[in-house]
This record gives structure tokens, sequence and C-alpha cells, in this order.
């Protein structure tokens, strides 16, 4: 062979052996087909799903974003919130579990145990630890959307909490089919599809579930918005490996330095009520009534309203301490670039929308927030 | 041509008569253990290759240092001052665990993995084929005889070695700076584990496994360029250029599609490291795509060294 053949021979084997290595790479996951699975009544899989206890398992969740969510700093608008690039979940199939959302170059970590629960920010090196006993644990139980520490690390980061919770809540006023099967993270799941019933005024199309066929732990969670066939918003697992964990993952000792603040259970629901707004700006769907939030209508329609913190853009100028005059109106020239002002029965005020709903930031201070058109969320700042 | 060297290169030694050929027997191969020797004993006499290296070896010193300082001096009342953390918005870690002799040195790596460690990488490249070729030195090692393939092979691991080299030095030093500063104190994962001694060292030697890894996809394809032109500058440009290229295309999100295709679209991945329990799954991919640019400029390579005149 003529050395000139060997090095075309060379080079087109090596260059195509490793386009084609790089190409394996870019390529999606999970292209296989649908399994087949026994038929099931939405009915029995909704109450197997809200029935089961998740087995011990390590999964690898990831969310996709295409909400739009302008960030404005200091109103519930915050894009950040599903800023990251995977959260990692353990879970020992009792009572507790390790949430860790990692972040660029920082992580959340959230570990809960049968008694205790911790949370640390590598970014700021901030602890917070709640703990409760028994009658702490009854009473928050009963609260609405789960003790505070459940919220710490049921919250979004978690999708078969997430899901859960948010089948539960909107049974009354959505048709619940199951929707054929699909393959989520390698495994076999049913698609559980919620579509809102037509009274319902609402940007949403439908949210769809995968729930696994053997575990029944929600696998992924969809949000589709009217007039778009990718989701608007996907959470769900790439990765689901149901096996017994390292019991040293549930386990959390504050790193030293650190700031560690302790909290019991109790005192704690002020500050879910917060955390609860500021998810609920984001998704529209958790119907927080605690510090100082209200909400008008229910289900796919549910606006909720809150009042802007003192130094949010809204808030009166008057009120405003000296310093932070100037950044309100920077913030001010920031949502009349990102908004459109409108008026009605409320007064005026300026409406951001994104891609399933809006928010409107009322001259008054108040923010009212839905997965609605504008119009909704309007009236519903009359009527308050 | 492989096989055929001194044939090939006989006519040549005359004019120059370093070698007369009739001295050699026949067919006998120059001891390959020894054409290894001879190569990194070059490079490292070389001054330039001395010299980045104490670049290499100075920068986490002089970040630790200057971290230590920084946090030492307005920042006294708060150790870990929100104001730090919020004003170094892009690299947190660096700024509340910065000292650590965990996070100093895997921070160290990923900051010098951006340029200035595939530098030395492309210079050694560039010295290794082009170099020698402007300088007549290639022609002796085809007279000893040293068929072109096996050549190929002594040149790449002497950017190994050259690689494996700077990415230990640079670890080893925010390791030593780290331990001066902070002692054993904060060997803490971002995850807000404390880790052992030996869970950090085995870390740091899967950072410098990787990132030799990673920069030896970069020699791979500096050695490519290195075998095709008589400049040593062209292979460093061109190398330097295609990194900053390829660092402004993963900016922007309009072109996901190709990242995957994009080499230092995996330097992210080495903070998965500073994770407790760390997750191999971003590493194991950078590793892969690393190794598609290795077979990619190594055949390139093979293929222009087999072709080329004298």
């Amino acid at each position: 062979m003529r050395p000139s053949t060997k090095a075309l021979i060379a080079a087109g084997t090596g260059i195509a052996a490793g386009i084609a290595g790089l190409a394996l790479t870019a390529l999606p996951a999970g292209a296989d087909d649908d399994p087949v699975l026994p038929a099931i009544d939405a009915e029995q899989l909704v109450a197997s799903a809200l029935e089961a206890r998740p087995p011990a398992f390590a999964g690898v969740a990831e969310v996709q974003n295409e909400l739009g969510l302008p960030s404005v700093p200091g109103t519930p608008i915050d894009a950040e919130l599903l800023d990251f690039d995977a959260v990692r979940v353990f879970h020992d199939g009792e009572e507790s579990a390790r949430v860790q959302v990692e972040r660029q170059s920082s992580e959340l970590t959230f570990v809960k145990t049968p008694d205790e629960a911790w949370a640390y920010d590598s970014q700021e090196n901030t602890v917070q630890h709640v703990t409760w006993d028994e009658a702490d644990l009854a009473a928050a139980r009963e609260h609405a959307g789960g003790s505070a520490a459940g919220e710490m690390t049921n919250g979004l980061a978690d999708p078969s909490q997430a899901a859960t919770e948010i089948i539960e809540r909107l049974r009354p006023t959505s048709d619940i089919v199951v929707d054929g099967t699909a393959r989520v993270a390698g495994r076999a799941a049913y698609e559980l599809v919620l579509t809102p019933k037509p009274a319902e005024k609402t940007l949403l199309r439908e949210v769809t579930v995968a729930i696994d066929e053997e575990t029944r732990v929600p696998l992924r969670f969809d949000v589709f918005a009217n007039g778009s066939s990718d989701p608007v918003l996907s959470l769900g697992f790439v990765e689901f490996e149901v096996g017994a964990q390292d019991a040293d993952l549930f386990e959390f000792t504050p790193p030293e330095g650190a700031e560690v603040e302790t909290t019991e259970a109790g005192d704690l629901a002020g500050a879910a009520g917060e955390r609860a707004g500021a998810e609920s700006g984001a998704e529209g769907t958790e119907p927080g009534t605690e510090q100082g939030l209200t909400t008008v209508g229910d289900g796919w329609d549910t606006v909720v309203i809150g009042a802007a913190p003192a130094d949010a853009p809204g808030a009166p100028a008057g009120a405003l301490p000296e310093g932070s005059a100037e950044s309100g109106q920077d913030l001010d020239g920031l949502l009349g670039q990102i908004g459109e002002p409108v008026s009605g029965e409320f007064g005026s005020g300026t409406h951001v929308p994104f891609a399933v709903g809006g928010v409107i930031i009322a001259d008054d201070g108040r923010i009212a927030a839905g997965a609605v058109p504008q119009q909704v969320l309007v009236d519903a700042l009359g009527t308050e | 041509m492989t096989t055929g060297g001194p044939m090939a290169t006989g006519p040549m030694t005359l004019p120059e008569g370093t070698v007369p050929p009739e001295v050699l027997p026949a067919r006998r191969r120059a001891p390959f253990g020894r054409l290894l020797r001879a190569e990194v004993r070059w490079i490292f006499r070389r001054p330039r290759t001395l010299v980045v290296l104490a670049l290499l070896a100075a920068l986490p010193v002089i970040t630790g240092v200057a971290v230590d300082l920084s946090l030492d001096g307005p920042g006294a009342s708060a150790p870990v001052g929100p104001g730090a953390a919020g004003a170094g918005g892009e690299a947190p870690i660096f700024v509340t665990m910065a000292t650590s002799a965990f996070v100093l040195p895997l921070g160290s790596l990923m900051t010098l993995l951006m340029l200035l460690l595939p530098l030395t990488v492309a210079m050694a490249s560039g010295d290794a084929l082009a170099g020698e070729q402007s300088t007549g030195a290639l022609r002796g090692w085809l007279l000893a005889p040293v068929a072109r393939g096996r050549l190929l092979v002594v040149k790449s691991v002497g950017v190994l070695v050259v690689a494996l080299a700077a990415s230990t030095l640079v670890v080893t030093s925010g390791l030593v700076t780290g331990l001066v500063l902070a002692g054993t104190d904060g060997l803490v994962s971002m995850s807000g584990t404390e880790l052992s001694i030996g869970g950090v060292l085995w870390r740091l030697a899967i950072a410098i496994a990787w990132a030799t890894v990673y920069l030896m996809a970069v020699g791979a394809v500096a050695l490519a360029i290195s075998a095709s032109t008589e400049h040593p500058m062209v292979v460093v440009v061109s190398v330097l250029g295609g990194l900053i290229v390829s660092q402004v295309l993963l900016q922007f999100s309009a072109l996901d599609w190709l990242h995957p295709y994009l080499l230092p679209s995996s330097l992210d991945s080495l903070v998965d490291l500073i994770r407790d329990p760390v997750s191999f799954d971003g590493l194991a991919e950078g590793a892969f795509r690393a190794l598609c640019y290795l077979v990619i400029g190594l055949s390139l390579a093979y293929a222009r060294l087999t072709t080329r005149d004298g």
C-alpha cells in the first residue's frame, strides 16, 4: 500500500471515529420505544401514586425551563429559583431524604431525617437547621402544604414529592386521564395527563406526570402552554435507580465556620410561607394563604395576591429609606422595559407576562400572579 | 514508509554527514526506552518549559495568598462575609473556601485549564515536531533510524509527560499552599460534608488524571498542526485561537446543539469533584470527549507525518 493511501485511511478512520464519538455525547438519551403496560384507570393510578411510599432510591433530575421568567429583584418573580444544572435525590425508603441542587459553582444541600432537617447553601456558607419533636410533627403534618421542614425538602427540587402534591390539588378542577406510556430514565412509566376543565381561565394547556409502573413514583413532570408543543417547564429524572442507600448520606454535620441558624418547626411556618409565596409566583399552583398572601379563584386560574416587600419598585416612594430611593427608580425603569402598564378597577400597575401566565405589580404595592391571562389578574386585584 | 526509514533518509545523510550510514547495522532500530528518555530530557532542558512550569507552580500560591489577605483585611469581623460572597458572583467557592487545601488546588486547576495549561501543552507540541523541523533536528530522528509511527509515539509521550507534570505541579502547589494557609481546616465539600485527608487526596488524584487526559486531547490536536507546519508559533496560536473561539461559542445558548462537540464544554464538570458524593457522569463524558479529540488529532498527525518529505 502506498504511504499516501495508508495515511488517508488512517486520517479518515480517525476523524470518522472521533466525530462519531462526539455525536454520541450529543445524542439525547432515552429515544426508546414506549413500553407496553397493563391498562390502568386514572383514579387507580393517582390513588396508587398518592399511597405509594417511595422506595430507597438514588436519582438525578434535570429541569428544562422555558417559562421566560424575567428576574426582578425584590419581587416574587425570580428566575434564579430554577437556575440549576441538576438535582440529585437520595431516599432511604423511610423518612430520610437528601436532595442536592447543583448549580454551576455552588450547591444547595437538603438533608431530612425523621426528627430534623438541614439546609446548606455553599454559596453563602450558611446552614439552616430545623428540629421538631412528636407534638410539632403532628401539628406540622396538618399544616397546609406539609411541614416547614417538608417544604424545604419537598419543594420544587424533588419531583416525586412535587408532582404528588400538584396532582392532589388539581383534582377538583381538572380532567385526569392516563394517556399512554413513556420511558423515563430507562424505566417504564404511565403518562398521566391533567387538562383544565373548560371553565378554567388559564393559559396552561395540560400538565403531564410520568408515573413509574413499578414503584409509582412520579418520574417526570411537564407543563405545556397553549399553542406550543414543547413543554414550557419540564422537571424529571434522567437517572433513577432503586436500591438501598448509604446511611452516611442522611447525616449532616455543619462544616466548621459555617453560619448555623437553628429553629423549631413551629417557628418556621412564617418562613415557609415566604418561600411558598416565592414558589407560587413562579408556579401559580400554590394556594398560599400564609403571611399576607391571599388567593382569588381556585384550581388552574388561582391568582395569588401579596404585598410587595418594602424595597420593591411598586412601593410608595415616601416609604423608602433615603438610600434605596435610587435603586427603586432603577427598578421602575426595569419594570417599564419588561412589562406593560395596565389599569383597571384596582388602580394601575405593570403587567409582566411570561410563557404560562403573568404578574401584575400594582402601584399600590400589591402583586398578583397566576397562570392566567392579564384580564383575570386585573379582575382578581379588583375583587380582593 | 514506516519501516523504510533508513532507505528513505539515506541519501540525505551524505550532505549532513552526522551519522555515516555504513556504521549502522542494517534494519537495527533505536531502543525505544532510550528515545523516550532522550525526548523527555530535551523537553525539560528547554528554558521555556522550565519558565512556564515555574509560573504554573507560582499561580496557585499567588491566588491563595491574595485571597487570604483580602479575607483577613476588611472582612476580619465577619470571616465569611456576605459582602465577600456577593462580590465574587462568578466563583463563590473561591470566596468561601478559597484558601482551603481542597478548593485551592481544584480551583487553580480549573482556572489554569482555561488557557495557561493548554498553552504549555501546545508549546511542547509545537516544539516537538514543527520546532525540530525548523531547526533540522527532526532529521536526526529519522536517521537514528526511527520509523515515523514510532516518532509520533515518542513525541506524544513527551507531550503527555508535560501535561502530567504541569497538572500535577498546579495541584501540588495549590495543596501545599492551602495546607500552609489553612492547615487541615476547611476540607469541606460543596455539599457541606467534612472530608478526610484521604478523601481529598483521591479527589485531587482524579482531578490530575482528568486534566491530563484533557490536556492530551489539546496536545494531540496541536501535534497534528505541528506535523503540518515548520513554525511552532503557528501551533500555539491556532490551538489557543481554537480554544478561545470554542469558549466564546459556549456562551451562546442558541448554539446548544454545537456544545457537545466543543472540547472546553466539559471543563465545568471538574466542579463535581467538590460535591459529595462525587457524580462522575460529567467527568466521564468530558474524558470521553477528550478521547475523541485525541483520536482525531493523533490520526491526523500520523497521516501528515507519514506523507511528509524529509
